[in-house]
């Protein structure tokens, strides 16, 4: 039986950096890795959440706390509390809060509404724009993205998949015949440094890579269309900005990815996800680390392109931090 | 922060005479010339010179109208009239007075290096009314019973504003510079001759004899230029100078009498046409409009650079005639900042498609871009770019290369499928089909800031009338009459008027449907109410305010023998501006959610809540802000909802003409200021906003509601305008219920324009939104910070422009509210 629904973290339209052109993004809940770093918290577990946005919406009517069956929530002193432990995400506080400051994570959809919901901005997309699936991890949702992919493909929309690649070799086979954009994280070349401060090792990211490069190297003229692939390292402070780590991960493209990807980006860590960890009640790693600085970015790209894999398509993306 | 200020735009590509001229006029009220209002009477006690119906849909100047009157009337200069002067008739009175003044009373000048002559025009002159006419029109006017009183109530109970605005519209110019003001002349001759000798001696003989005097005032005026151009030519100290002075001499003796032959006489006689028609209406210019300036110029372009005239002498010209368009901003000098508190609107439109939907790009239009960019921050002409399917890449490149270069698009950019489905729905709903057709309905064009109309012919009168659509739900509310207390100026509460549909108690409704029948009933009678309002005005307009001059210049008014503000214009519509749509729209969403859909209150309840201002009722209150169905999300219930109530009113327009010059309704949604003006006096409404908070601009979703971003917000708009048809629609499967055009303003954070990657993402943008969206849009780029910033420090933001509702204002002179609200607008945008 096909997956006819999944759980959707969050749509976002009018989305430039998941790809070419203007595109809505699809992020689907859970995660196969929790990356320390993680810009998308949220994201990781698979069961739904309810949060509470501090900001200028909660009014402190108290409804909430007393719509709770399982007596999880408090009004404390800043703000609407939640206890983790008890809280089963039954969302009936969400039903009540009348300004909708509680928030539920972690919607339901299934995948017709989906897809109408994720092709109104279609006049939109032009040419090069469409749908990214991104996450969490969207392949943990294969079955359901790899289907929402073939109705897009039909419908003529531009589809990309972005993954972390610690997903099972069938997932990535089925995205690798239907999506025409692959945006693929290699974070860190170490396996024991990618197991501790992603939570898991990165051998099966690596074979899913060389799949995919081979996949892409071997499609056949009568074939589906081969799938571009860029390949994406967030550079974090302390964690993946070593050139050691870049020259490791050039290294690998040399060996096996060169001829396949269209682009390598180094994207620069950003601080914008602090609210997301308060609200879920959680502690960032990351917290006072300050943005990188546009020189170090240069020196990482130096790094990059003189590691063997091809110099043409190495670009860094994001912000940086300004002087003064 | 020097780095901030440093990325407001400057002006440059100036070559030393426009940097001079430039210079200059930023002086100011310093300079030792300017354009001010000058004033001219006939010295009798009656004499009556400013036209109080002018400021009707003004109410903040309202209570100086007599202020202004007295003040007008003493500082104007009497000139000898002849002694049977009150014997001609009003047309011709006033035809011989605007032209006496301008030839013989108003000072010409020609500023240093000038290309184009015409300085001075901004006049306040007598009506020249008889007494008895002037009796009867105070009569008409004044006293308890009299228009102004009535037209202040209607304000200030909340309806809205009517009055009539004069320029607003696109006159033949495109005939002038082919063949002159001879041509015109020389028709309205032979017409007059056609007339049978009881015609001569009625109104139609007086008509068109009014028009000969006003049609040589252009001949007169340049050839006076023209003299003094050679006066300055003998002294000039260089050669170049000398020669060009000459040259303008030369031209002026040609144009505007007639056809121009070069690129500089089109412009020379474009100017002298246009100014002279501010003159005529003793309106210091807003809405009177060039249309497709980049048409009907190009074969004079092609011509001059054919000939050797190097393209850039020829953006020097039109430098100069961007100058001279600023200069209408003296009118009132001494009276605030420069006397520049918004965009005037003398409107341009340029690209956009010709027959079978090809592209009209030319150089010429490339040239207007230069000049755009090169002139700003200078607010007038205001350009108003058409984009189409079609549009070339090189198009939209270079707009998106402008937006992302100034603090937002420096001109309004109209879409011309869905534009010219409006148009064309404007010939069917009003039997003008011979006039509006798919034959010519691409030489459109629009006026003031993006009202589109027809070019030439076309008596389009835009700003006239401001309906505020909530008030009709109030009605529904209260079963006829006011919810809450409205107040006169002194503080004293109107008494309680049922004069609105009987439609029953609305605790009594069942349904969300029997509510909104109740509400469709008490809309339709507003509209009715508003015409009636207005026909009095009509009726003012088209007895004491004749325009000759500006006759000659629109198709029609010669060939029936009638002013064109009696109605002598082939076409002549006017516009019911609908004002607090989205406000309305989500008022009826939050009680259809409350009361029909969720239970959550009672009708009594909800009513009580508003009439308390939504005091000791916040979680209602917070409940219709927040969880309530929004219009402006994409959401198709909801936005189905804004096309039903779009729909009703827009067509209720149709059913209507003006009684005394035959103008016919129609609708379109321009808010002006008014949704700020209208806040502290419309009662509290259902979507949660308190009375005071603001009201909704245009076509716009209320402030901070389209929380799915432009795309969606864009896409609800498109779908309240009737979205498309696929078996239908009136162009290309557009439909179109605004014929007259709607402000949309869309603010984007810089981001979203920083590299060319991006560029080419916000191009993507603007393609679905030709395909989407609504008739014209206002693209704003800016930052809060910057804002903030420049509220703090005034002084160092002088030239920081935004653009609010479709017209441009100087951030540091729109008042602390405005600046407020767009502050606000920014904070939200989370992209």
């Amino acid at each position: 039986m096909l997956q006819q629904s999944a759980t959707v973290l969050d749509i976002q339209r009018l989305s430039t950096e998941d790809g070419p052109g203007l595109r809505t993004t699809v992020f689907l809940k859970g995660c196969s890795l929790a990356c320390t770093w993680c810009h998308n918290p949220e994201s990781i577990p698979f069961d739904r959440q309810v949060q509470w946005i501090e900001q200028g919406r909660c009014i402190g009517c108290g409804l909430c706390v007393e719509s709770c069956p399982s007596g999880s929530l408090r009004a404390g002193g800043k703000g609407i509390e939640i206890d983790r432990k008890i809280c089963v995400a039954c969302a009936a506080c969400v039903k009540v809060c009348p300004t909708a400051a509680m928030e539920l994570k972690g919607e339901v959809w299934n995948l017709d509404a989906l897809i109408s919901e994720i092709t109104k901005d279609r006049s939109f997309f032009g040419k090069e724009g469409g749908v990214t699936f991104s996450g969490g991890e969207a392949l943990m949702q294969a079955e359901f993205v790899i289907a929402a992919v073939k109705i897009l493909k039909e419908q003529g929309i531009h589809t990309a998949i972005d993954t972390a690649g610690c997903v099972p070799e069938s997932a990535m086979k089925g995205v690798l015949e239907n999506a025409d954009l692959i945006l693929y994280d290699l974070k860190l070349a170490d396996p024991a440094a990618h197991k501790r401060f992603t939570a898991a090792d990165n051998t099966l990211v690596l074979k899913n890579a060389k799949l995919a490069a081979a996949y892409h190297k071997d499609y056949k003229i009568n074939g589906p269309e081969r799938p571009e692939i860029w390949i994406r390292t967030p550079i974090i402070p302390g964690a993946t900005d070593s050139e050691e780590n870049i020259t490791r991960i050039g290294a690998f493209i040399a060996d096996h990815m060169n001829e396949s990807i269209s682009r390598w980006e180094l994207i620069s860590f950003n601080n914008l996800c602090q609210s997301k960890y308060n609200r879920l009640g959680l502690t960032w790693d990351f917290e006072s680390t300050p943005l990188i600085k546009a020189e170090k970015m240069e020196a990482l790209v130096k790094a990059a392109k003189e590691s063997g894999a091809d110099p043409s398509k190495i670009l860094w993306t994001g912000s940086t931090f300004m002087e003064g | 922060m020097t780095a901030l200020s440093e990325t407001i735009k400057k002006p440059r590509n100036l070559s030393p005479r426009i940097e001079w001229l430039r210079d200059f006029y930023f002086e100011g009220a310093d300079r030792d010339w300017n354009n001010e209002y000058l004033s001219f009477g006939t010295g009798t006690d009656w004499d009556v010179i400013t036209d109080e119906t002018f400021v009707y849909t003004m109410y903040s100047i309202m209570p100086s109208i007599d202020a202004t009157d007295i003040s007008t009337k003493l500082a104007a200069r009497p000139i000898p009239i002849p002694d049977d002067f009150f014997s001609w008739d009003l047309v011709e009175r006033r035809a011989w007075f605007v032209k006496k003044v301008m030839v013989d009373y108003v000072p010409k000048e020609i500023l240093p290096g000038d290309l184009l002559a015409g300085s001075r025009f901004q006049l306040r002159v007598s009506k020249c009314l008889s007494k008895e006419e002037n009796d009867e029109r105070d009569r008409l006017l004044l006293g308890e019973q009299g228009l102004r009183q009535k037209t202040l109530a209607y304000h200030e109970r909340g309806f809205g504003n009517c009055g009539p605005s004069p320029g607003h519209l696109i006159p033949g110019y495109e005939k002038i510079v082919k063949y002159g003001f001879k041509h015109q002349f020389e028709h309205i001759c032979e017409l007059y001759d056609q007339l049978s000798e009881s015609e001569k001696s009625g109104p139609k003989g007086a008509q068109l004899r009014a028009m000969k005097t006003a049609a040589t005032m252009p001949k007169e005026i340049a050839a006076q230029y023209s003299a003094i151009c050679r006066e300055l030519a003998e002294k000039a100290k260089s050669e170049t100078r000398k020669a060009e002075l000459l040259q303008m001499s030369e031209n002026l003796k040609r144009v505007p009498w007639e056809g121009a032959t070069t690129f500089w006489e089109a412009v020379m006689s474009l100017w002298i046409s246009h100014m002279l028609v501010m003159a005529d209406e003793n309106y210091p210019g807003p809405g009177d409009s060039f249309g497709r300036l980049d048409q009907y110029l190009f074969p004079y372009w092609k011509k001059s650079v054919d000939e050797g005239m190097d393209p850039a002498f020829g953006k020097e010209i039109l430098k100069c005639l961007w100058i001279h368009c600023n200069t209408v901003y003296d009118a009132q000098i001494r009276i605030g900042n420069q006397g520049i508190t918004a965009g005037y609107g003398q409107l341009f439109t340029f690209s956009g498609m010709g027959k079978d939907g090809k592209d009209m790009s030319n150089d010429l239009t490339f040239a207007l871009f230069d000049c755009i960019e090169d002139m700003t921050p200078m607010l007038e002409p205001k350009p108003n770019v058409r984009l189409h399917k079609n549009s070339p890449d090189k198009v939209i490149d270079r707009v998106v290369d402008m937006i992302s270069e100034s603090q937002g698009a420096p001109f309004l950019i109209n879409f011309d499928e869905r534009s010219m489905a409006g148009m064309l729905r404007e010939g069917r709903m009003s039997g003008k089909e011979d006039l509006i057709n798919m034959d010519n309905v691409f030489d459109y064009a629009s006026v003031g800031c993006l009202e589109n109309t027809m070019v030439g012919n076309d008596r389009s009168e835009t700003v006239n009338c401001n309906l505020n659509l909530v008030k009709s739900l109030e009605y529904v509310l209260s079963d006829g009459t006011d919810l809450v207390e409205y107040y006169r100026m002194d503080g004293s509460v109107y008494p309680k008027i049922h004069d609105g549909v009987k439609t029953g108690d609305p605790r009594e409704f069942k349904t969300f449907d029997e509510f909104f029948r109740a509400f469709a009933l008490q809309l339709k009678n507003d509209v009715k109410r508003m015409v009636e309002m207005y026909n009095q005005s009509d009726i003012h307009r088209a007895k004491y305010t004749p325009t000759p001059y500006l006759s000659i210049l629109v198709k029609g008014c010669a060939e029936s023998a009638t002013d064109i503000s009696a109605g002598g214009a082939e076409l002549k519509y006017v516009t019911i501006e609908g004002v607090t749509f989205a406000t309305t729209v989500d008022s009826l969403l939050a009680i259809k959610y409350l009361v029909y859909d969720e239970k959550i209150c009672s009708m009594d309840e909800l009513i009580q809540a508003l009439k308390d201002n939504w005091e000791g009722h916040e979680l209602l209150q917070a409940r219709a802000k927040n969880r309530a169905p929004k219009y402006g999300r994409d959401d198709d219930e909801a936005d189905e909802l804004a096309r039903c109530i779009m729909e009703l009113w827009a067509d209720e327009c149709w059913k209507y003409k003006s009684e005394a010059s035959g103008e016919q309704f129609r609708a379109g949604m321009l808010s002006w200021n008014y949704w700020i003006t209208y806040a502290p006096i419309l009662f509290a409404t259902p979507d949660g906003r308190k009375r005071g908070q603001f009201l909704s601009n245009a076509i716009c979703p209320s402030n901070g509601m389209d929380i799915n971003g432009p795309t969606a917000n864009a896409n609800s708009v498109g779908k309240a305008l009737g979205g498309k048809n696929a078996d239908g629609g009136d162009y290309d499967g557009y439909v179109n219920y605004l014929p007259n055009g709607t402000s949309h303003t869309i603010t984007f954070s810089p981001a979203m324009l920083r590299d060319p990657g991006h560029k080419t993402k916000f191009k993507a943008f603007l393609k679905g939104y030709i395909e989407n969206g609504g008739t014209a849009l206002q693209i704003n780029v800016l930052d809060a910070d910057m804002l903030v910033e420049a509220q703090k420090k005034p002084e160092d933001y002088r030239h920081l422009l935004v653009r609010v509702t479709g017209y441009n204002a100087y951030f540091t002179s729109v008042g602390k509210e405005m600046q407020n609200e767009i502050i606000a607008r920014e904070m939200q945008n989370k992209y």
